[in-house]
């Protein structure tokens, strides 16, 4: 007899079985879910979520052709947040924040000085601008539910109402609305960004040695807050402040001065629809020469635009995931007056 | 043995096997066959569940027969059965989960770049994208196309300047939107993207 013609077959009948079985278990609470939240309900959750859950895990992220993917811890403990961050490829680093103190220890690899870079802006107004009404700007639709690393979750398409903005969809797990997965998209569907958990565990239960520098390296450390103490008081975070020596003439409706970081030279700001977020940076075209017109990575548009004010070019730059067009028109509507040209040629 | 009977004796497995035909089953001339298919998938599931098989020459036929008549008799199930069920035909939990992870994976639940919901197709949202692409395409028509720039053509000086500019923006994300570690991500993509 031959017996191993006899496993075959029956194994299939099992496997059906399970499927079955499998089928309607995912079948099921997804009819009696229809009923309950809606779409802005698990939007809300979003901004509170990503930073009061406590949670590790395994994220990756890509864009255009390049993947990274970091290992992640995050405590939300006596209303602090802690976070430690560890590249998982390429060279080693890690990020590690407490509070407002951020100590970055990446690999020497980049030609860029980090310390310039680490964040200086305070994080209570970057919270308010949470609240802005995403639903103004996007047609939110819940569009089921699915199951991303271990977590089941629902998935809420944000379409945009209008052509300055990209659409999104973002994957939020059911008990906290944590974001365990997003994809930004282009008008034509294209996914251009995707973000996602390829493991999680979200736990109270995080030891502080998972939230401690272990990379040896150079360490870059900032206390976020300095910018705000620079300019004096916290009405230096006055958008006509921050915007020192030049105005937008123009930019995507919806979009509100987000949290100041203040960049070496103090000429940056961040604006965001709650949502999606662009930095317009405005400095004196001194030292380099950049050529005009838009760079796509993955969602990011790069627009680069040269005016002349009086006998000083001036170089104008938005990033931000925005569409090209829309950075474009932004770029073109910057106007700078005497304060910027006195204002930048000190050193 | 033929294909019903292998059917009943995979129902067993799962406790699902009605009790005529663990009857028809245990009445099957062939008993070694039966014992040997039977200890051959149960030793396979222990080494799945528990990295050994204790199925080894061990004999359940006359339990469960003991068990069957118990019942018929005096409605009250057969220690020897109820104490082995859940111990021993517990693994189709695990290979539930199995096949989910097949399923998972095989049908892309979670890798699927660009996939459209079941009803997505119908529903508002693609009507006003589609109104948003034809703005777009008007306002596109009204104005010259974005002029691009490609980053090979960059010197250092230039990708070092544009480098910080993401960076920043970067920062801004995950700071100031709030979008944690979407913006971090974000950051170290800038940093090492070049």
């Amino acid at each position: 007899m031959n017996k191993a013609r006899y496993f075959g077959p029956s194994l299939t009948n099992l496997s059906l079985r399970w499927l079955l079985t499998l089928t309607l278990a995912m079948v099921l609470p997804a009819s009696a879910f229809a009923e309950e939240k809606s779409a802005a309900y698990w939007l809300e959750q979003l901004g509170p979520a990503l930073n009061m859950t406590s949670y590790r895990g395994v994220f990756v992220y890509a864009r255009g052709s390049s993947v990274h993917s970091m290992q992640i811890a995050h405590r939300f403990h006596n209303g602090i947040v802690e976070e430690r961050l560890v590249l998982q490829d390429g060279g080693s680093g890690e990020i590690v924040r407490r509070d407002m103190n951020v100590v970055c220890v990446l690999p020497e690899q980049g030609k860029v000085r980090l310390d310039q870079v680490i964040p200086s802006g305070p994080f209570a107004e970057a919270f308010a601008s949470q609240l802005i009404p995403v639903s103004r700007w996007y047609s939110a639709e819940l569009k089921g539910e699915d199951r991303i690393a271990g977590y089941d979750v629902i998935t809420v398409a944000l379409t945009a109402k209008d052509r300055h903005r990209y659409s999104h969809r973002l994957w939020l797990e059911k008990s906290t609305g944590l974001l365990v997965k997003s994809h930004v998209r282009a008008a034509g569907g294209e996914v251009l960004e995707h973000f996602q958990f390829t493991s999680l565990e979200i736990t109270d239960d995080i030891p502080d040695g998972e939230l401690e520098i272990r990379t040896e390296g150079r360490e870059v450390s900032r206390t976020l807050g300095d910018a705000g103490q620079r300019l004096g008081s916290q009405d230096g975070l006055s958008k006509a402040s921050r915007m020192h020596g030049w105005h937008l003439g123009w930019r995507p409706e919806g979009f509100e001065p987000a949290a100041a970081p203040m960049s070496g030279n103090g000429q940056t700001v961040a604006f965001s629809d709650g949502l999606a977020a662009f930095s317009v940076f405005v400095e004196s075209a001194g030292r380099v020469s950049m050529p005009t017109g838009a760079t796509r990575i993955g969602a990011t548009t790069i627009y680069m635009h040269q005016l002349q004010s009086g006998n000083q070019a001036v170089l104008v730059t938005v990033v931000g995931e925005i569409p090209p067009a829309a950075a474009r028109q932004v770029a073109e509507s910057v106007q700078v007056n005497e304060a910027f040209i006195s204002g930048a040629s000190e050193p | 043995m033929d294909d019903r009977l292998r059917e009943t004796l995979s129902a067993m497995m799962d406790d699902e096997a009605d009790e005529l035909s663990v009857r028809r089953l245990l009445s099957h001339e062939g008993q070694d066959d039966v014992r040997a298919q039977w200890q051959r998938w149960q030793g396979i599931h222990d080494l799945m569940h528990r990295g050994h098989s204790p199925a080894e020459g061990v004999d359940v036929s006359v339990a469960v027969r003991e068990a069957l008549d118990g019942r018929i008799r005096s409605q009250v199930p057969a220690v020897s059965l109820s104490c082995e069920a859940p111990r021993r035909w517990q693994w189709p939990a695990v290979a539930m989960v199995a096949v989910a992870l097949l399923v998972g994976f095989g049908a892309g639940a979670g890798w699927d770049a660009g996939e459209v919901s079941p009803g997505a197709l119908a529903s508002a949202p693609v009507t006003e994208t589609s109104d948003a692409e034809s703005a777009g395409n008007v306002s596109a028509g009204e104005r010259a196309p974005v002029q691009e720039v490609a980053l090979q053509g960059l010197d250092e000086e230039q990708w070092e300047h544009m480098s910080r500019y993401l960076l920043e923006h970067a920062q801004h994300n995950s700071v100031g939107a709030g979008q944690g570690s979407v913006g971090y991500a974000r950051l170290v993509s800038a940093n090492g993207g070049y």
